[in-house]
């Protein structure tokens, strides 16, 4: 397989924790080989594991019921994950509030996850979901430095 | 690929100059940040309050393992302790370094440099 070969693979993945280090595996195993550098491919892995956290923790409330679907589309200028759910649009006020510490805490990690999520990628973009599109979808884009 | 499970092990043992000496294997995510949440809360109501944590065989963290040490940061350096890190794979200081918690955690080569760099126990 060439570098810059168009290519594209999906993954779906039940919202429980326990499927993070499958996500993982399979970012990984999709990227390598592709011409990133090791440390755009630790990025990349890094993004789409925070934001699956994000969706499992915050949006699902780890309900093992719930799907999340992952596309990953590489070619000669980028790579794309698509990660799109069929959650409500998150608002963040109708979690319901724990106490303060774990308050805090909750909101610590998920503004950390975002800040990661913004260092490695070059683009992030959410698309809820509306009539026309059933899914809410994050866009997730690396370009090519090579 | 790996079929290894999703692995992550914090252990606790007692080290020289009154720290507690923290071992992370594996990986630190989501899943498995609870698991060291638990352990730094039973050695901080066990009285420790200057923790040196081991990141050797660390290959992975993610934010929620950065979230743990937040939770108890500022609770050990009310009582004039600290939580200093050592001994990170590149990978995993990469995601301290993204973040700049250097300013928030002292980081040491190795787990020696992180024991002395606290002052002598009374």
């Amino acid at each position: 397989m060439t570098p810059f070969s168009n290519h594209s693979e999906r993954l779906q993945i039940v919202a429980s924790t326990k499927s993070l280090q499958s996500v993982r595996e399979f970012i990984a195993s999709v990227v390598s080989g592709h011409g990133f550098t090791d440390f755009e491919e630790n990025g990349i892995v890094l993004a789409v594991d925070e934001a699956c956290a994000n969706l499992i923790t915050h949006a699902f409330q780890h309900d093992p019921s719930q799907v999340i679907e992952i596309v990953v589309a590489i070619d000669h200028k980028q790579i794309q994950v698509e990660i799109s759910d069929s959650a409500r649009p998150f608002d963040p006020k109708s979690v319901a509030q724990p106490n303060m510490d774990d308050y805090l805490r909750e909101r610590r990690v998920g503004g950390l996850g975002i800040s990661l999520m913004r260092r490695v990628m070059d683009d992030i973009r959410y698309v809820p979901a509306s009539p026309g599109q059933p899914r809410n979808t994050l866009f997730l884009t690396k370009r090519r430095t090579a | 690929m790996s079929k290894t499970p999703n692995t992550f092990i914090a252990d606790v043992r007692q080290g020289p100059n009154d720290t507690c000496l923290i071992d992370l294997t594996g990986y630190l995510d989501a899943h498995t940040a609870s698991d060291l949440e638990q352990v730094i809360k039973a050695a901080f109501d066990g009285g420790c309050r200057r923790f040196v944590v081991n990141f050797a065989d660390l290959d992975y963290i993610s934010s929620a393992g950065l979230g743990v040490f937040m939770v108890f940061i500022e609770d050990v350096k009310r009582d004039s302790g600290d939580i200093k890190m050592a001994a990170m794979k590149d990978k995993v200081f990469t995601v301290f370094d993204l973040l700049g918690f250097q300013v928030l955690f002292d980081i040491f080569n190795t787990v020696d440099e992180a024991v002395i760099a606290f002052p002598d126990a009374q």
